[in-house]
């Protein structure tokens, strides 16, 4: 008797779950695979413009003899590689410092974190290309200092506008992901704290013994979208350094846009291009989904 | 660690300092690097309020932002509630398909999209500017990783109770994941008041403007003023702090024992 | 709970949206006939989501005759001022007759067209754009649909300066009307000269080998470069190279890189100047307009609107001078003129009324001395012969010295010789800027010049 009735419940469990998220799938169907559909079969074709003509895969070989591309390639994989972890580790850091319930300036502390990406591009472009000019502040002080003898052109050589546009995205980044592990926190009653601290655990084993593992959800997504946001890096490289000097950091997503609207459109090559970013963003977020997402 | 906080802190918020205190100088003093606050921010309000039609792109920016919240908010969290509350094989596969959609570069399904919108006639509309963004495979896969500490029991007695599977997503879930909530509200606010490249695309009219485009006006002249155009940021900017500001409590102190 | 929330959320938006409206309120108030103030209470009455509105307003164009003209145009000071004043020209004789001034930035109007153009639904173009001189040959070729050819329009292209004109002819047909003038000026600081013995005459028709060995007397004396100019930007090379009256394509459109003589010449010229540490390098476009308005450089050479972010420097009025720029040594054809910068209106195809487009440029534009006359005030500076004969452009003006710039860059403009933009100039740009880059760090000059070729060669191979 039990049987039948238990099936027809899991049943219906199973269609309210596919009505509850028709919506959104529907919209993400309609707003997002059928563009990119369309894009994929522009990714097939060649030409000036308007006028495409079919190509076969020419575009996908195209790229791996494209010398701007693949450096382009190299430094979004630097930022990647260096960035988000660094981002993330520190992220979660002021986030568990944050939750402390004993801590007083609570509120105002958050904001003043967070405050960095709601700053509109514009000014945090301004700022930081004039914080790092050859007058800048920050060659100033290290002229003071003695650290450096003469203003250095932080901008205009290959390593220090790579690290400048990994700096300004810690900066911008850093508060953004604190949010989401100030939020995955709630999830973690406090009481865990309280107990880990009467047994006499110190600040950096609670961290690793309980925070983490209790945070694997939120650190799973916000590693996928940072991995997903530095391999489609684009603000920094066109706002700070314009992707040089010589192209030393130009992001793929920045050269597929000068591909689009800069140069001669070429919508297909393009396209081409932006399939590869979803490739290589799939991968790893299906490695990231492998270690971290198991419903324990 | 207060110093700690205090030293992370002043380096968040020295440029925005920076920015406050440009908007009070001229645009020569600006770009000379003068940190301390002048005489000039009225100067360049005047200015700012006569070069560009500031108050209507504002009206504007309110009214798109919040609607996309709102929507966006309801449509994502179902989502995300769906595929994990009810989660299976078939559900799991789904979603790792929507997670496609966000890696992408918009650039490559801009044009496709701009056809569909100009077929079916949403240039220069709320809709238009919404409509891609309503559901993001971003704010689904929050809503799904948070739904999985939603405690099975509470649901299991809610429905010996007798309550509607919907029910307990709008009387349950929903309370119990305020701070999710909120922490989405704060990001969806964000994204939506700062996006530019879709509105750049769609919004043609001078009446359809939104806030980012004003800034990006103010950067395009021979001459820049950054005087006015720091102001503008400014106006631009203190949207989404309010909006955090007001519900950073909500999303970092969950009240405890409210439901357990 | 969420209710709290959505409360907090809504009261902050609410009490936000009343100051946007005390803001829009003062706007048309402050109104100096500047862009977009008059559209303010529209904007702030438009109601949500409504498509019909917003459709509406092209159509309604269309139907009633097009006495209406849409345009795109990009800086209030400068150029859409520039459309409201043609309008009150044009309304005197036309009183019906209306524009509609969106501004967008540049970069937009590109990203517009070609979204347009790409996705084949042209109607949501305006029936009148700007656009940059250096990208006209690029998108009349990739998009032929989008710009009206104006060859027969009854506009009169012959009194235009021939190297402005160049811009916007492809195939020998007329597609823009020039607009702002782009004519090179070098501009120095006299009290900065002066320390080192030297006046404004001293750098007027004079080599690049003249200014090097001007330059390190400067150097010498006070420690300021005469020139900055923004790392991996190549204006200056560009507008060397137009100065001899070279490219970087050939007539039949191909690269014209590898063995280009001038190419060569004008890069071994920059490398002189930066090795000397008569021409420093900067970070970034601010940084380039605070060296000059700062005083930390002697001066620069560039297109003449340069003029308008140089005479924000009020307390050095009187202090600038202005003459034409070095010319190159061992180039075939080097002159002291050229241009960099500059744009031209188009027509598009999606302009329901063409011939009260052409017929307003071309008594505008193309026709009135008077709108050039009221725009000189701006900076706006034409291109279009007959303006420079006017009274307005003999006015000496205070902070270069009482001298009558006007009328000097107006006949600058006249001598800058023609070159070939070419289709994939911006490409082309990049690939000499990244080969700049690295000679100036040591490379060679051939491989890099090579690798450069190749580059812009991959491109168009696409």
């Amino acid at each position: 008797m039990s049987k039948p009735k238990k099936m027809t419940l899991s049943r219906k469990h199973n269609l309210t779950g596919w009505v509850f998220l028709m919506p959104g799938a529907l919209l993400i169907l309609l707003m997002s695979f059928v563009p990119m559909f369309r894009a994929l079969l522009l990714s097939f074709k060649t030409g000036v413009g308007a006028a495409m003509k079919s190509c076969g895969i020419l575009n996908y070989t195209r790229m791996f003899q494209d010398t701007v591309f693949i450096q382009s390639i190299k430094n979004t994989f630097f930022y990647l590689i260096i960035q988000v972890p660094i981002m993330l580790i520190f992220a979660l850091i002021l986030a568990s410092i944050l939750n402390n319930k004993n801590l007083k300036f609570k509120g105002l502390f958050r904001t003043m974190i967070f405050l960095p990406c709601a700053t509109s591009l514009v000014a945090y472009a301004v700022i930081f290309r004039s914080l790092f000019a050859n007058n800048g502040i920050i060659n100033l002080l290290l002229v003071k200092l003695g650290i450096l003898n003469q203003p250095y052109a932080f901008l205009t050589n290959v390593w220090s506008a790579r690290i400048v546009i990994i700096i300004a995205l810690l900066w911008r980044w850093t508060g953004y992901n604190m949010v989401f592990y100030l939020s995955g926190l709630q999830n973690i009653e406090y009481s865990i704290y309280e107990a880990a601290k009467i047994d006499g655990a110190s600040a950096v084993q609670t961290f690793f013994r309980i925070t983490v593992p209790l945070l694997k959800p939120t650190i799973l997504l916000t590693a996928i979208m940072s991995t997903n946001g530095t391999l489609q890096l684009f603000d920094e490289s066109v706002n700070l350094t314009d992707g040089g000097p010589a192209n030393a950091s130009i992001t793929m997503s920045h050269y597929i846009y000068n591909m689009s609207f800069k140069y001669v459109p070429n919508f297909g090559y393009a396209a081409a291009m932006s399939f590869l970013i979803l490739i290589l963003v799939a991968i790893l977020a299906f490695l990231q989904m492998k270690v971290g997402d198991k419903r324990d | 660690m207060y110093v700690f906080l205090i030293i992370v802190s002043f380096i968040s918020v020295f440029p925005l300092y920076w920015m406050v205190s440009a908007a009070t100088n001229k645009s020569a003093e600006v770009i000379s690097g003068r940190l301390i606050p002048g005489t000039y921010f009225a100067e360049n309000l005047k200015n700012l309020l006569a070069n560009q039609n500031v108050g209507g792109a504002f009206v504007n920016s309110v009214k798109y932002s919040v609607i996309l919240t709102l929507v966006s908010l309801v449509v994502s969290s179902l989502a995300g509630y769906g595929f994990e509350i009810y989660h299976d094989k078939v559900k799991d596969a789904v979603m790792s398909v929507i997670l496609l959609a966000m890696m992408v570069p918009f650039v490559a399904t801009m044009i496709p999209l701009f056809q569909m919108f100009s077929t079916a006639g949403w240039l220069n509309t709320t809709i238009g500017f919404i409509l891609p963004t309503i559901s993001t495979p971003f704010l689904i896969m929050m809503f799904r990783q948070s739904a999985r500490s939603f405690p099975h029991d509470i649901m299991e007695a809610a429905r010996i109770d007798g309550l509607s599977e919907i029910r307990i997503f709008f009387q349950m879930f929903i309370p119990t994941m305020r701070s999710t909530y909120a922490a989405a509200m704060t990001i969806t606010f964000m994204n939506a008041w700062n996006s530019y490249l879709w509105p750049k695309v769609i919004m043609t009219d001078a009446t359809s403007q939104t806030m980012p485009m004003v800034v990006a006006n103010l950067t395009q002249g021979y001459v820049t003023d950054y005087g006015m155009l720091m102001l503008a940021v400014l106006i631009c900017t203190l949207p989404t702090a309010i909006v955090f500001f007001c519900l950073q409590n909500a999303f970092a102190e969950g009240i405890t024992g409210a439901v357990k | 709970m969420k209710r709290k929330i959505l409360a907090a959320l809504l009261a902050s938006t609410m009490v936000l949206s009343l100051v946007g409206c005390g803001g829009g309120s003062d706007a048309p108030a402050a109104d100096n006939g500047a862009a977009a103030t008059e559209e303010a209470p529209a904007a702030e009455e438009a109601p949500a989501a409504d498509s019909g509105a917003a459709e509406e307003a092209p159509a309604a164009d269309a139907a009633a005759g097009g006495s209406t003209l849409t345009v795109w145009c990009w800086d209030p000071a400068f150029n859409s001022n520039a459309m409201y004043e043609a309008e009150k020209v044009y309304q005197k004789d036309h009183p019906d007759f209306k524009l509609n001034v969106v501004e967008t930035p540049w970069e937009d109007i590109q990203t517009k067209v070609t979204t347009a153009a790409t996705s084949g639904d042209l109607s949501t173009l305006p029936d009148i754009f700007l656009m940059q001189d250096n990208a006209f040959q690029k998108n009349v070729i990739s998009f032929p649909d989008v710009c009206a050819d104006l060859t027969n329009s009854g506009i009169d292209f012959s009194q235009f300066a021939a190297g402005k004109t160049a811009y916007s002819v492809v195939d020998g047909k007329n597609y823009g009307v020039p607009f702002d003038n782009g004519a090179v000026v070098a501009c120095y600081r006299t009290d900065i000269l002066e320390q080192a013995g030297l006046t404004i005459d001293d750098f007027t028709d004079i080599t690049f080998d003249q200014y090097l060995e001007n330059g390190k007397k400067v150097l010498e004396a006070t420690g300021k470069p005469l020139i900055s100019m923004q790392a991996g930007e190549c204006d200056l090379l560009m507008m060397m190279m137009q100065s001899a009256g070279a490219s970087l394509f050939n007539e039949d459109g191909t690269a014209n890189i590898v063995g280009n003589d001038t190419l060569k010449v004008v890069l071994e010229t920059y490398k002189s100047l930066k090795d000397a540490g008569v021409l420093v390098e900067v970070n970034s476009w601010d940084e380039y307009i605070s060296s000059m308005v700062s005083g930390d450089v002697a001066g620069t050479i560039n297109g003449c609107w340069i003029m308008a972010s140089i005479q924000t420097a009020e307390d050095q009025k009187g202090n600038w001078a202005l003459t034409n720029m070095p010319s190159l040594v061992g180039a075939a054809n080097a002159t002291n003129y050229s241009n960099n910068g500059g744009s031209s209106w188009a027509v598009t195809t999606n302009c329901k009324d063409q011939a009260l487009a052409t017929d307003f440029l071309a008594s505008t534009f193309a026709g009135s001395t008077e709108l050039y006359d009221n725009i000189l005030p701006s900076g706006a500076l034409a291109t279009w012969a007959p303006a420079g004969d006017s009274d307005a452009y003999a006015t000496p003006n205070e902070f270069f010295g009482g001298d009558a710039v006007s009328a000097k860059i107006v006949d600058f403009s006249t001598k800058v010789p023609s070159n070939i933009t070419g289709v994939y100039y911006y490409e082309a740009r990049d690939a000499v800027a990244v080969a700049l880059t690295n000679y100036i760090n040591g490379a060679d000059i051939d491989t890099e010049l090579k690798t450069a070729e190749d580059t812009v060669n991959f491109n168009m191979g696409g």
